[in-house]
């Protein structure tokens, strides 16, 4: 077990220094500045403040988890009562269905429109990529619990409460959990847009202001900062994972 | 005289629908005394599973009345242990962690930590799945589940126990095991005990009456007197003459009334 893991880490590793050999190779062919060595990048990344980067990363991490969680709550009381209930499913699931394909980036103008520029609009943004498909994968998640599993804990007279903390959550957690760990790539990206305008912190704020003043080794380091930012986020998905579903993964 | 009679399982005028004028359950009439176990055996359709979760109170709705000693048995005092056919346990939590929320959830708050953990163990090694503690169900045999689901229902020393062909999926050897474990631990734990089965050989060796349903919705049960048997030393039953009497007289049952 703890074998695997390291072999896992090393091949993470080794993946991770070719791309900068592949990366030094295209430095080497293009020899143009908009395209500095991973030294140059590297050594830029070192000399930011630590104050600089813990603001921005920060930053990016607060909107990030305050999206999450309140697309989580909304799309938990949504999802339970769709997958519940028939009643609510029939009048909510034409709603879904309408407003589901509507790409959420779209209304990105809209949420400033109505929220102005500040933390509303870029935290209000993520958490409407997130909630449709936090909505039907809690309501299916619900669904595919057999009605059953129910029974043991209904007969000696368990309450709804404890009904939805001991069975619905852990049911459908499995589905959350991946559904978050698909969308988070497309929050992350929304993240980048929603902090080019109206704030001065943040990663895409450091990318693009980088960009503006031409440092290309700084914007590179933006770049992988936020990396390492999204990297992160799915590590913890990962945890959250192995913490919650070892009951899964322990077959005979 | 008249008080004794009604004490236990009253089951009065039961009748269940699925849908309007599509009987599930026809009349049922039972008085069963407290701390009986009794065995249910009837074929498939013949509603053995619906009176179980009527009592168990899984039902939205059923016409007539279920009492136990004089109260409706959906108040909170009568507690019910529940062992379905397909171990109904909790695949997310913990073997302990699983009979814990049991305990939790029906006796709020009566006992300390300390004193739960004790009798979590005992139940557990009385069932002798004391190394499973920390396993969770889906990486257990059948045999095993089935022992801690049985487990769970004593834990939480209910009034009324409901099994509901617990031993059908399992193999000869692990079934026989269990029933001697199940017929062990109740014997210590006296529950009224309804146990539903298809199997006649394990309705006679662990019943003290037997329940032959009816196939017909609209004819009453039969129901058997099963003393003899029942007062014999577990190993001895089957090669008795009594249980041999009494295979052939419900089998005889169960060709008029099915």
């Amino acid at each position: 077990m703890r074998k695997n893991r390291i072999h896992h880490i090393i091949r993470l590793l080794f993946v991770f220094f070719c791309m900068n050999v592949v990366w030094y190779i295209a430095y080497l062919l293009m020899n143009h500045s908009i395209l500095p060595s991973p030294f140059a990048v590297y050594n830029a990344m070192f000399h930011l403040g630590g104050q600089e980067i813990v603001l921005n990363v920060g930053y990016s991490l607060f909107r990030i988890f305050a999206g999450v969680v309140l697309a989580l709550i909304i799309g938990l009381l949504i999802g339970l009562l769709m997958g519940r209930s028939l009643t609510w499913n029939k009048l909510l699931d034409p709603v879904v269905y309408l407003t589901y394909p509507v790409p959420k980036i779209a209304l990105l103008p809209v949420v400033m429109l109505f929220f102005g520029l500040g933390e509303t609009s870029k935290i209000l943004m993520i958490m409407l990529i997130l909630l449709f498909q936090i909505i039907i994968s809690v309501r299916d998640g619900v669904k595919a619990i057999p009605e059953n599993t129910y029974d043991v804990l209904t007969s000696i007279g368990a309450s709804t409460v404890q009904k939805f903390w001991h069975v619905t959550l852990p049911g459908a957690l499995s589905v959350i959990l991946s559904t978050i760990r698909i969308s988070l790539g497309t929050a992350i990206s929304v993240l980048f847009f929603t902090e080019i305008y109206g704030t001065e912190h943040g990663m895409g704020f450091f990318i693009m202001d980088a960009w503006l003043r031409l440092d290309y080794p700084e914007m590179y380091a933006g770049i992988m900062l936020f990396s390492l930012v999204g990297f992160v986020l799915f590590l913890l998905v990962d945890f959250l994972d192995y913490k919650f579903m070892k009951w899964r993964g322990v077959q005979r | 005289m008249s008080n004794s009679r009604n004490k236990g399982l009253v089951i009065k005028d039961l009748k269940v629908e699925y849908k309007v004028g599509q009987l599930a359950l026809g009349q049922m009439d039972l008085s069963l005394p407290e701390h009986g176990i009794y065995t249910i055996i009837g074929p498939s359709g013949s509603g053995k599973s619906t009176l179980l979760r009527a009592i168990a109170g899984l039902l939205p709705s059923y016409m007539g009345q279920i009492f136990f000693n004089e109260k409706s048995v959906n108040v909170k005092e009568t507690l019910i242990g529940l062992v379905p056919q397909n171990y109904g346990l909790l695949p997310w939590k913990t073997v302990h962690d699983n009979i814990q929320i049991a305990m939790k959830i029906s006796h709020t708050a009566s006992i300390s930590k300390q004193e739960r953990e004790n009798q979590i163990n005992q139940w557990l090694s009385s069932m002798g799945i004391s190394d499973l503690a920390d396993r969770y169900p889906l990486s257990l045999s059948g045999g095993q589940q089935q022992r801690v689901a049985i487990a769970r229902a004593f834990a939480i020393l209910p009034t009324i126990l409901l099994l509901d062909e617990p031993f059908s999926a399992l193999d000869a050897i692990t079934r026989e095991t269990l029933q001697i474990l199940f017929l062990d631990n109740w014997l210590a734990h006296p529950a009224t005990t309804l146990f539903v089965t298809h199997d006649v050989e394990e309705a006679i060796l662990l019943g003290q009456k037997i329940i032959v349903m009816p196939s017909n919705k609209e004819e009453t049960p039969e129901m058997i007197d099963n003393e003899l048997v029942f007062q014999m030393k577990h190993e001895d039953k089957r090669d008795s003459v009594d249980f041999f009497e009494q295979t052939k007289r419900i089998r005889k049952v169960m060709q008029e009334i099915w």
